[in-house]
């Protein structure tokens, strides 16, 4: 079973994320609620994808998706936040984001997103 | 700044498609039909609106967000406590009336709500008016109306005498919910807007 970090400042948007995953048959081996925390998480339990919500206090997503990056450059990070803007897409791509999910989205946008970064998507 | 009645039409149409925008987002996330309408937007002077605001002694619970850019602005979300249960309720997917106290739940739908009214109501300023905007994570308050509304214009309005605000009404499920959006831009950077499309003020 595939294992996830979910990370997101709002504990609802965890919990949801949470439930949608479960439902579709992934683990969700962990939470972070900052990009900071994200990146301990991420050493701690060397999940096989993360996702990432960018507007975060202390330490944003970009910055915790930089510190991933530059620590595992084979990691998955899937960013999903309600900024529909050109700058943080490609901020987020350049950093070496596997997608980009705007908030709000439906369950299957993001179980998609996940099965296409393992290669896992039905075509 | 003098704002000419042009200007406020130009402002009128900022926000209504901004907030169109918005309330798109909460009925896509509340999975239910819901409509934020711009009922006013209008000029205040600082100290009066303060001083009548001030009178609001009713229990509320609110979002403050800042915006980061070339346009500085703040947002505050607020309704009865009891409104923000129904939120709840409806964000979660539960029977209505199940929330019957404020707690952690509560806090944290109203901390995303306010998440995702300022980011595409900043989507839509930087799409459709060449705008340089950011949210920063939303910050959740109890206090009394007047209190939040206080904290909201005097941080937003030390350099202006005037403040911008923008008024609206909710409707969710066609019934009537008690919240207020207001959007406060700072008067300067209000200007920069104006400018970005090519409107002189």
């Amino acid at each position: 079973m595939r294992k996830i970090l979910v990370v997101d400042d709002a504990k609802v948007i965890r919990m949801v994320i949470k439930q949608i995953l479960t439902r579709h048959g992934f683990h969700v081996a962990g939470e972070a609620g900052n990009g900071r925390e994200a990146f301990e998480r991420y050493k701690e339990l060397r999940p096989d994808a993360v996702t990432m919500d960018i507007i975060m206090p202390e330490v944003d997503g970009i910055q915790g998706l930089k510190e991933i990056m530059a620590f595992d450059k084979q990691a998955k990070v899937i960013m999903i936040s309600a900024i529909d803007q050109h700058d943080a897409l490609t901020d987020a791509i350049r950093h070496g984001a596997a997608d980009y999910v705007v908030k709000p989205f439906e369950d299957d946008r993001m179980v998609t997103a996940l099965k296409n970064i393992f290669g896992e998507a039905q075509s | 700044m003098d704002i000419t009645k042009d200007d406020m039409k130009v402002v009128e149409i900022m926000s209504r498609l901004s907030i169109d925008r918005a309330s798109r987002a909460l009925s896509k996330i509340l999975r239910t039909g819901a409509k934020i309408s711009l009922s006013k937007v209008y000029t205040a002077d600082l100290s009066e609106t303060t001083a009548k605001m001030n009178d609001d002694l009713r229990e509320m619970t609110g979002v403050m967000v800042s915006f980061k850019g070339n346009v500085s602005c703040k947002l505050l979300f607020m309704m009865p406590v009891t409104g923000s249960f129904i939120l709840t309720d409806l964000f979660l997917r539960q029977p209505a009336g199940t929330t019957k106290e404020y707690n952690e739940f509560t806090e944290s739908v109203t901390q995303e709500l306010g998440n995702i009214l300022a980011s595409h109501i900043s989507n839509a300023l930087v799409s459709d008016f060449d705008a340089k905007l950011l949210p920063q994570p939303p910050q959740v308050h109890n206090d009394y109306a007047g209190v939040m509304f206080s904290n909201l214009v005097l941080e937003q309005g030390m350099t202006d005498d005037k403040l911008l605000l923008l008024e609206t009404q909710f409707e969710i499920c066609k019934t009537e919910l008690e919240c207020y959006l207001f959007l406060v831009p700072e008067m300067t950077s209000f200007g920069k807007l104006l400018d970005n499309i090519g409107v002189n003020v």
